[in-house]
């Protein structure tokens, strides 16, 4: 086992079809028109000295290291920024050329610190390869006179020297060691769109400067890390790599933050874990990452990480540390008590969407073979099940469509209640990138998101929309469509129900749909939504991004359904750069959707009361499954305080925090007599256990996720569980407590198991896995490669059906006491409930949660930027600190819900989605006022929190 | 004595000025001269302004201002005395004359009078290398310059 | 939440539902509601509505009445104790 390798081309792949052929040093290559000679030669084995190219960004022809000559042609051209032509001839290495190199990497290392042993690069410096690679004996120049080098010259101030800008939590800056060669500052622009570096100055004085000549915190830096990847000398390097040394092996796994999914080589010595860098196969983000994959895993090893199973007999108690088997069979022997006591239905599981596919399976399995009944729910439940049902009904199936490679090839995109440059930074890159080159954008959200305008890129509509009304706002772009004639008739005919289509448009076309009758409620100018109709209809390749602001209203499966109709309706589906894309929060709820963790469906959203289904899974099982759908989370909270439901069996989610009307969900888990949390952390939710199980990290286990584009990809495990066992080993011991014979060795026959019961992953295993990379599902018979793009030839329904879209108010009205409409989201450092970047060095960037509030609403209110407000509504109240801005209209407030002090959700109600109770997050009616401190919710719930926290035998941790 | 003209004057007249030339093609570097035109140098407030404006990073804008050397981020002289440092002029005496200004100036380059009469910079090439060695005061070229060349330049100065 | 607040959040959704389907094809309305119900919503769910029906469908909309007849009516709970606590084994 080695450092995964990975060939560095210098410059990137061309797309052409057409193939030169071209001899380079008496060889005949063959490669697409386009490429350069560099990356011609590289693929022939020869590789060119560079310095300056990197296939990460485009060529750019400053370090003249890569030079070459060409036959017929005079000079000596670099390799990088010259396209192969036919019939060409190169030589890579003559005496002219060995000359060359040795005087620029003379002029290089003159102007260079000499510390290679000390140096953090050391192994892994492309500078010190290259004054191997071309023979660098001797610097002419010296060492002396005008440098960056040192501090002081000859005892007086060197003005050129800077010294080290630490300020980032994760990387370095060395300005000593920069050689110019300018890949940072194109990395930042190319691959991850924030331009925050340039080079200042000129000649000799070049440098680089992030912002205006700023501290890396301080600038527009995002922490990427690109930057740091690109850097072939230790002039950005991570501080990790500072601290440990070079790594020896490497695996490559999945991050474990959001629904993109982004491949990482871990890097590794031993145990320890030096560095994650991005893999560029990886197809999600093609060697690009944010700031949490690729910096935020310090939580792994936390100090607040529980690594003993830990009981309490109650919740006011302190917990006692116990042993796995005791612990185990507690479990097993309390559950079986209350099913005994209240009855088969009584108890429940929820699966994690941040663990593996495998471990989502065992939890459903557990519930559906063990406990014997459905009451089995995921987080989805609470973020993308409309998407699930309004897909669902539209096309057949409840995933999207595309793979992120397919917005380049995108001409118009609308982005929907999503805000993809904080929740899906790399997608959010790539978008940036084709919009750079031409794309028009069109976003409708409440709030100026940093898509609208950011550096080169501007949105050509923004409909900013009041709360609530997404139905009325798509209905009425649909209305324009048909209306103004701008439908797809063609592509209508042969793929969907012409008849349904008629009735839908009839529908659309009413008056009362129009964009100038929606106009007062939407809030959106009719001649803007007018242009963006048009825009989207007849731009080229059409493409929707939505997330959570479309999915958490009480209308948000009617949303679904009507962007499902936008897309049919302009034949913008089964083919590369459009469709329909929801954006999924977390690493794997997809795959946790796709595995059955929903209480009305199996593996492979097939409904439990389809008999030929239950029959497969009965077979298999040797066991009789329950025909009747569960309990969805918010029910088994109702059902809780009616007194029917007891126990509840929680794996990585923490649903106090997370859920909505916090004080429901607590009065829910107070009236169980068992709850058990299976968590890294003693989380919200664990205040209200009786059983806490520790979890493993990523890091720590085998298994797959899948991503937002259906893309199962392999995690690899890395080190050794701190808590002693990998996830799916402690859903498999309780099973065995409870007496069920699993004998799983490994996940990946977990995995052949849902091959076998799942058509859609028939062809999934992990041999399979290691030959393709990762696939898309559907893979199977008819799909063997997996499926890229969805609906090709036909939808899996069938035909697509256009179904009507009524836009209803929702319940939750504003009014004189609670004026103000509150809507929520994220942003790029923290992660949904927190609980792991809270524990990382993120918090330099987001240490509390801000309400983002109108000036005039300040004004009207003397609230000041900084000051402490209470926010309120029907169902609570609670305190934080206000941030003027005009990024949301007035009339519309918005928080994140990163930290738990901040119980954000003791003020969303219980209002949620018709059809899959999703809560409504993104809509509820505040009032905002000032305050002089924490709420008593507040107080009072951060003494629980702490009483709760209490170990036996362990002094409470300082803060 | 230098004027300290107020941020949000500096804002103001900047944003008037940037909306004039916002629609010409490439409009960074003449929004820079207009700029420098107006307050004399270009003060660090401007650059944000400018990202804003024109819909690009800080870094940009940082990046272009410190690559030109005409840019400055602090008020010059009232004048701008650019003596040619290139090899044509240095081998008709370039180097002597410009150490003769230096000692009749009494700065080195990249400095400023006391007085504020002068700033004095180095320029590479003029074009003039026929007429070496050159100068540039304020724009206006002066080739073949010799001591009674150099004694007008300054008095023109002192006015 | 009391019995009777949990059976007015129920039919807070079961309006919801028929709100919906008010506004698709008549031919599809109440066999839309049906369906729904059927396919998502617990046994004890049901039940809670149909003793919400039984007593006089107070707070229902018409639409909800309507599909009733087509809604599966779950049996009666089981006694505490039964045996029918633990999956049966094939």
């Amino acid at each position: 086992m080695s450092l995964v390798h990975e060939i560095d081309y210098g410059t990137p792949a061309s797309r052409s079809e057409k193939q030169v052929t071209l001899t380079i040093d008496g060889r005949a290559v063959t490669v697409p028109e386009g490429t350069s000679i560099m990356r011609a030669s590289m693929e022939a084995g020869i590789q060119i000295p560079k310095l300056c190219a990197t296939d990460m960004v485009d060529a750019f022809g400053s370090c003249r290291l890569c030079l070459v000559e060409v036959e017929g042609r005079n000079g000596t051209p670099s390799s990088c920024t010259t396209p192969v032509a036919a019939n060409m001839v190169v030589h890579t290495q003559t005496n002219r050329l060995k000359d060359i190199r040795r005087g620029v990497m003379e002029l290089y290392i003159s102007d260079h610190p000499l510390d290679c042993l000390t140096c953090a690069a050391n192994g892994d410096c492309e500078l010190q390869d290259m004054a191997g690679a071309v023979g660098l004996r001797d610097v002419r120049y010296g060492y002396d006179g005008g440098n960056h080098v040192r501090a002081r010259n000859d005892g007086e101030i060197n003005a050129r020297w800077m010294p080290k800008d630490e300020s980032n939590p994760y990387f370095t800056y060395d300005p000593s060691k920069c050689i110019v060669c300018s890949r940072c500052v194109r990395a930042c622009e190319e691959v991850q769109g924030t331009f925050a570096l340039t080079i200042e100055g000129r000649g000799f004085e070049s440098r680089v400067s992030p912002g205006a000549h700023e501290h890396f915190l301080e600038s527009e830096c995002v922490s990427c890390g690109a930057c740091v990847q690109a850097c072939p000398t230790a002039t950005l390097t991570e501080k990790s790599v500072i601290a440990i040394g070079q790594p020896e092996h490497s695996a490559v796994t999945t991050c474990a933050y959001c629904g993109v999914g982004c491949s990482f080589k871990a890097e590794m010595r031993g145990e320890e874990l030096v560095r994650m860098v991005p893999w560029k196969d990886g197809q999600a983000n093609r060697g690009h990452s944010c700031v949490k994959g690729r910096f935020a895993y310090g939580y792994a090893s936390h100090k607040d990480r529980i690594l003993n199973p830990m009981i309490r007999e109650k919740i006011s108690d302190p917990w006692r540390e116990v042993s796995w088997e005791e612990a185990f069979s507690h479990v097993a022997t309390e559950l079986r008590r209350l099913q005994y006591q209240y009855g088969r239905e009584s108890i429940g599981g929820i699966t994690s969407s941040r663990c593996t596919n495998e471990e989502t399976f065992l939890v459903q399995k557990l519930v559906r073979a063990g406990f014997g009944n459905n009451n089995v729910d995921t987080c989805a439940r609470v973020c993308h099940s409309p998407t699930g049902y309004g897909l669902g009904q539209a096309f057949g199936t409840s995933a999207g469509t595309q793979n992120f490679d397919s917005i380049e090839q995108s001409d118009v995109v609308i982005v929907i209640g999503a805000n993809p440059t904080d929740g899906h930074p790399v997608f959010g890159s790539r978008l940036k990138k084709r919009l750079r080159q031409g794309a028009k954008l069109i976003v409708i959200d409440p709030r100026r998101i940093d898509l609208v305008r950011t550096p080169h890129v501007e949105a050509a509509y923004h409909l900013p929309l009041k709360p609530g009304t997404n139905v009325a706002v798509m209905t009425a772009l649909a209305h324009v469509i048909v209306n103004e004639g701008l439908a797809n008739e063609q592509f209508i005919r042969e793929r969907c129900d012409w008849s349904e289509f008629e009735d839908w448009a009839a529908f659309v076309s009413e008056e009362a749909h129009s964009p100038e009758a929606t106009e007062s409620f939407t809030g959106v100018p009719a001649n803007l939504l007018r242009g963006a109709a048009r825009l989207f209809a007849t731009g080229g390749n059409g493409a929707i991004y939505y997330g959570l602001g479309v999915t958490e209203h009480s209308q948000g499966s009617t949303t679904v359904m009507a962007i499902a109709n936008l897309a049919m309706a302009t034949g913008n589906i089964g083919r590369p750069g459009v469709g329909v894309n929801p954006l999924r929060g977390q690493n794997n709820v997809q795959g946790s959707c796709d595995m059955g963790s929903f209480p009305h469906e199996l593996p492979g959203y097939r409904h439990i009361s389809d008999d030929a289904t239950r029959d497969t899974f009965e077979k298999l099982w040797g066991v009789t499954l329950d025909n009747e759908p569960g309990l969805r989370i918010p029910n088994m909270l109702d059902a809780a305080v009616e007194g029917t439901f007891k126990a509840i069996y929680i794996q990585g989610e923490d649903i106090l925090q997370s859920d909505p009307d916090t004080k429901h969900v607590s009065a829910g888990l107070a009236a169980m007599e068992c709850v058990v949390v299976h968590d890294l952390f003693l989380n919200e939710t664990a205040n209200y256990a009786h059983v806490f199980l520790p979890g493993s990290t990523f890091l720590e286990k085998d298994g797959t996720f899948t991503n937002a584009e259906r893309r199962i990809n392999r995690v690899r495990k890395v080190m050794s569980p701190k808590n002693g066992y990998a996830d799916w080993e402690v859903t498999q011991k309780l099973a065995q407590a409870m007496g069920l014979n699993w004998n799983y060795a490994h996940p990946s026959q977990i995995m052949d198991e849902v091959a076998a019961t799942t058509p859609s992953f028939a062809l999934v295993s992990y041999d399979y896995l290691e030959k393709m990379g990762s696939v898309q599902w559907p893979c199977n018979e008819a799909h063997p490669q997996g499926s890229p793009i969805m609906h090709v030839d036909g939808f899996v329904r069938g035909k697509g059906k256009f179904i009507r879209t009524e836009y209803v108010a929702t319940d939750e009205r504003t009014g004189p006491r609670f004026p103000l409409l509150l809507t929520t989201g994220r942003i790029l450092s923290q992660y949904n409930v927190g609980a792991q970047t809270r524990r990382t060095e993120n918090v330099a960037w987001h240490a509390e949660d801000r309400l983002e509030i109108h000036p005039h609403d300040a004004e009207q209110r003397g609230i000041k930027d900084g000051d402490w407000i209470k926010l309120a509504s029907r169902s609570g109240d609670t305190t934080l600190r206000a941030l003027i801005t005009d990024r949301v209209s007035p009339g519309v407030v918005y928080t994140t819900f990163h930290h738990p002090d901040t119980q954000a959700n003791v003020i969303t109600t219980d209002f949620s989605d018709w059809a899959t109770n999703c809560p409504e997050y993104k809509v509820t009616a505040v009032q905002v006022s000032p305050s002089n401190g924490p709420t008593e919710w507040q107080e009072d719930y951060n003494d629980l929190s702490r009483r709760s926290r209490r170990v036996a035998g362990k002094m409470e941790a300082a803060e | 004595m230098t004027m300290r003209i107020s941020a949000d004057e500096i804002a103001l007249r900047s944003r008037d000025i940037i909306h004039d030339l916002k629609p010409l093609e490439g409009p960074m570097l003449p929004i820079l001269h207009a700029l420098q035109a107006e307050f004399g140098y270009l003060p660090d407030a401007v650059k944000p302004i400018i990202a804003d404006e024109l819909n690009l990073s800080r870094a940009e804008v940082h990046g272009v201002v410190t690559f030109y050397p005409d840019f400055r981020d602090h008020p010059g002289g009232r004048h701008v005395l650019k003596i040619c440092r290139a090899e044509a002029c240095q081998s008709m005496g370039g180097d002597d004359l410009a150490d003769r200004v230096r000692s009749l100036l009494g700065i080195d380059f990249h400095q400023t009078t006391p007085d504020d009469a002068v700033t004095l910079e180095p320029v590479y090439c003029l074009g003039l290398c026929a007429c070496a060695p050159a100068a540039m005061l304020d724009g206006a070229v002066y080739g073949r310059v010799d001591e009674h060349c150099l004694s007008e330049i300054v008095a023109e100065l002192r006015q | 939440m009391s019995h009777d607040q949990g059976q007015e959040k129920l039919v807070r959704m079961a309006n919801q539902i028929a709100t919906f389907f008010m506004s698709q094809p008549e031919a599809e309305r109440a066999s839309g509601v049906a369906t729904h119900i059927n396919k998502f919503w617990e046994p004890r769910m049901r039940r809670h509505l149909f003793d919400r029906l039984d007593e006089g469908a107070d707070g229902l909309m018409p639409l909800v009445v309507e599909a009733s007849a087509m809604i599966n009516r779950p049996p009666p709970p089981a006694e505490a104790g039964s045996r029918n606590a633990t999956p049966k084994s094939i």
